[in-house]
């Protein structure tokens, strides 16, 4: 009797053991954030950010508890690797996320150039990729279902900045860009196709190299050509030197570009008189006139924990991180990657989002899984960049040519 | 013909640079032997010296880069002593060797103590001058006079003192220079700090014109040995010669075809010039 007893009460005890180490379990249950970005290298100016933005929302979301799906609770334990904007090293940084660290979820991804090398097998994966800053259109074209973008492709911006150019009363202008980069071609064969319907007239197509320094053969080339303005498609150094080097040459004409650099990040290269007067036509990124009370308190606690400003690009990657946590409270678990990505085309807009989207069909995501922000026209005024005006733009039209495109 | 001459001008600025940074690499070859291609990151840690001169110190701008040759110098003396004496006698792999290694090294230390970011230099000279539709710039105006001054200083020393004669008595007949009495240790480390301090002037300047960044020392290098090539093994004026050729070369690529064949087209005159003459435009053969 009394072995009975002691065998039910050790029954009764394991039972409640079993049942506390599974809610405990539920409780400290770990998902890893696998992070794909530029770390270093010439595409460290847009990865690194962003890379520090997304190890920050990880580190808001455990501070609150976590991401509660279903009787389970998440933190994040973000796991990231370098692919230093080139498509072999992103490849094989995704493939040790996967096949060694177990990562179902992978976010970052700010080069075009390694994002669409992942891009084109991932969709064969069973995983969520989440795209940041990387402008590629075809990223989104490829078909993967599981791949969603936060930023909108270069071309979607390109052609309001045609349209907006050629208000501008530009006849004739001459570009300068990394013109071998596929997302900066879609740029500029957008903006060219809303600039000439505008009256405009593009006179020359220079190219730079990522790394190139020296913009003075270009440039001097164009000069003589006597534009009315330039556009400068790049990086952020080149594009500086770019900047610099008209003003060096005693260039006096309207300076357009498509870069998205911070204050600080022009100012490396180039002096604040330098850039006086340039314009950046590029997706309403990170500008607190322009995104307000979100985007102060985005700037204030990166500024504080990094002590440097974030990029304007930055925002992408750290609302990237908020679209997975909605996502996986609205599909109820994390156990399904394909599960968490087919919930995440059905969520609005994160609350906590930074960026300004423009939803399609009241959700964040359209049926490309890409989302869209607004664009707009900045321009470089005594050493800050002032958000000027709204680039009219229709991701509903954008999305459905999308989709023609989609494979 | 305004756009011409332009190229030409931006060209020869460029050019000044590569000039420097081959000299500093001719006469390390011509008289050691040796194919220091550390030679591009020593100058670009001058480079950065002056940088932090000038923005931590506020030193003015040549005080800055002069004060950086000599710790170029230094540095070249110390390449010279703990790094290529130990191997003189050996293999010349193991100098190539020591060099990539120092490579590594010393661009791996310039990343930790200035970071990854490009670095401009700031100097007072951006007066913009109009003549007549030429655009000279009164910054690649001072690098292409201080080249010149540079270069006419160690001309000075080599062809008008004791050391200058030494230097040229082992480059001429190592052996018969020891007979005579020459210490030759001595002389390789002048040479070294010679050519380190030209090497850091080049870096300075670059650094002004353009930007100081890590990995750009690399890219300096392999055009100042395709300057030695062009200009001919060991020849100080073939070095200044083939410099302004690369630069004008570069120049002119990128301003009529394409920025991206500029390095194509500068390596193309290089292959014609030695098909005609292998020994280089003024080597001797």
């Amino acid at each position: 009797m009394k072995t009975r007893t002691s065998t039910m009460v050790s029954c009764m005890l394991g039972g409640a053991l079993a049942v506390a180490m599974a809610f405990a379990g539920a409780a400290e249950k770990q998902l890893t954030l696998g992070l794909n970005d530029s770390l270093t290298g010439p595409g460290a100016v847009y990865g690194l950010p962003q890379a520090n933005a997304v190890k920050m929302a990880a580190e808001e979301i455990n501070a609150k508890g976590g991401i509660k799906a279903g009787a389970d609770t998440y933190t994040l334990n973000v796991v990231a690797y370098d692919d230093k904007a080139n498509p072999t090293e992103g490849t094989n940084a995704v493939r040790k996320l996967i096949d060694r660290d177990n990562a179902q979820y992978i976010v970052g991804f700010c080069c075009s150039g390694p994002t669409s090398a992942v891009a084109s097998f991932i969709g064969k994966e069973k995983v969520l990729m989440l795209v940041g800053n990387a402008a590629e259109r075809s990223i989104t074209t490829l078909g993967a279902t599981n791949l969603l973008r936060t930023r909108p492709p270069a071309d979607f911006t390109g052609a309001a900045a045609g349209t907006f150019v050629a208000s501008k009363g530009a006849k004739n202008i001459a570009v300068i860009g990394s013109l071998d980069v596929g997302f900066y071609t879609q740029y500029l064969e957008a903006f060219e196709k809303e600039f000439v319907k505008g009256g405009g007239k593009i006179i020359a197509k220079e190219t730079f190299g990522l790394k190139d320094r020296d913009m003075t053969p270009q440039l001097t080339k164009v000069r003589a050509l006597n534009p009315d303005a330039i556009l400068v498609l790049g990086y952020i150094e080149p594009a500086a030197f770019v900047y610099r080097q008209s003003v060096e040459m005693g260039m006096k004409v309207a300076r357009y570009g498509f870069t998205s650099g911070s204050e600080e990040q022009f100012l490396k290269v180039a002096t604040t008189e330098q850039m006086e007067g340039v314009w950046d036509l590029r997706p309403t990124e990170l500008t607190l006139e322009a995104l307000g009370a979100t985007a102060k308190t985005y700037v204030a606690n990166y500024t504080k924990k990094y002590s440097t400003p974030p990029s304007p690009s930055s925002p992408y990657a750290y609302d990237q991180v908020y679209v997975l946590k909605n996502a996986i409270e609205a599909a109820g678990s994390a156990s399904d990657p394909l599960k968490v990505a087919a919930a995440a085309y059905k969520i609005a807009v994160p609350t906590e989002a930074v960026m300004k989207y423009l939803p399609v069909a009241g959700m964040m995501f359209d049926q490309n899984g890409q989302a869209y922000t607004s664009n707009g026209a900045f321009q470089w005024q005594k050493g800050k960049w002032i958000y000027v005006q709204d680039l009219p733009s229709d991701p509903a039209a954008y999305s459905t040519y999308l989709k023609g495109l989609r494979k | 013909m305004i756009e011409f001459l332009q190229q030409v001008f931006n060209g020869l600025a460029i050019g000044a640079v590569y000039t420097l940074i081959a000299i500093g690499l001719t006469i390390v070859f011509g008289i050691l032997g040796i194919a220091h291609f550390a030679h591009g990151v020593v100058a670009m840690s001058g480079g950065y010296v002056t940088f932090f001169l000038i923005e931590k110190l506020s030193v003015p701008f040549f005080v800055a880069m002069m004060l950086a040759m000599l710790v170029g110098a230094v540095l070249g003396l110390l390449v010279e002593r703990l790094a290529y004496r130990p191997v003189q006698n050996a293999a010349h792999i193991n100098a190539f060797i020591i060099a990539l290694g120092l490579t590594m090294m010393i661009d791996g230390l310039n990343l930790l103590a200035f970071g990854p970011d490009q670095m401009v230099i700031r100097t007072p000279f951006q007066s913009v001058f109009n003549l007549a539709g030429l655009v000279v710039t009164e910054l690649r105006v001072y690098v292409m006079v201080t080249t010149a001054v540079l270069i006419v200083a160690m001309s000075f020393f080599v062809s008008r003192t004791k050391t200058g004669r030494a230097i040229r008595a082992v480059a001429q007949n190592r052996s018969a220079a020891i007979l005579m009495g020459v210490n030759v240790n001595a002389v390789a480390l002048v040479v070294f700090g010679l050519s380190s301090a030209l090497g850091v002037a080049g870096g300075a300047l670059v650094g002004a014109m353009l930007a100081l960044a890590p990995g750009l020392g690399e890219s300096l290098v392999i055009k100042g040995f395709a300057v030695l090539i062009l200009g001919g093994l060991g020849s100080v004026p073939g070095a200044i010669v083939g410099g302004l050729i690369l630069g004008v070369s570069e120049a002119l690529a990128a301003g009529y075809l394409s920025s991206a064949y500029k390095d194509v087209i500068a390596f193309l005159v290089m292959i014609v010039v030695l098909l005609f003459r292998p020994e280089g435009l003024l080597g001797k053969k």
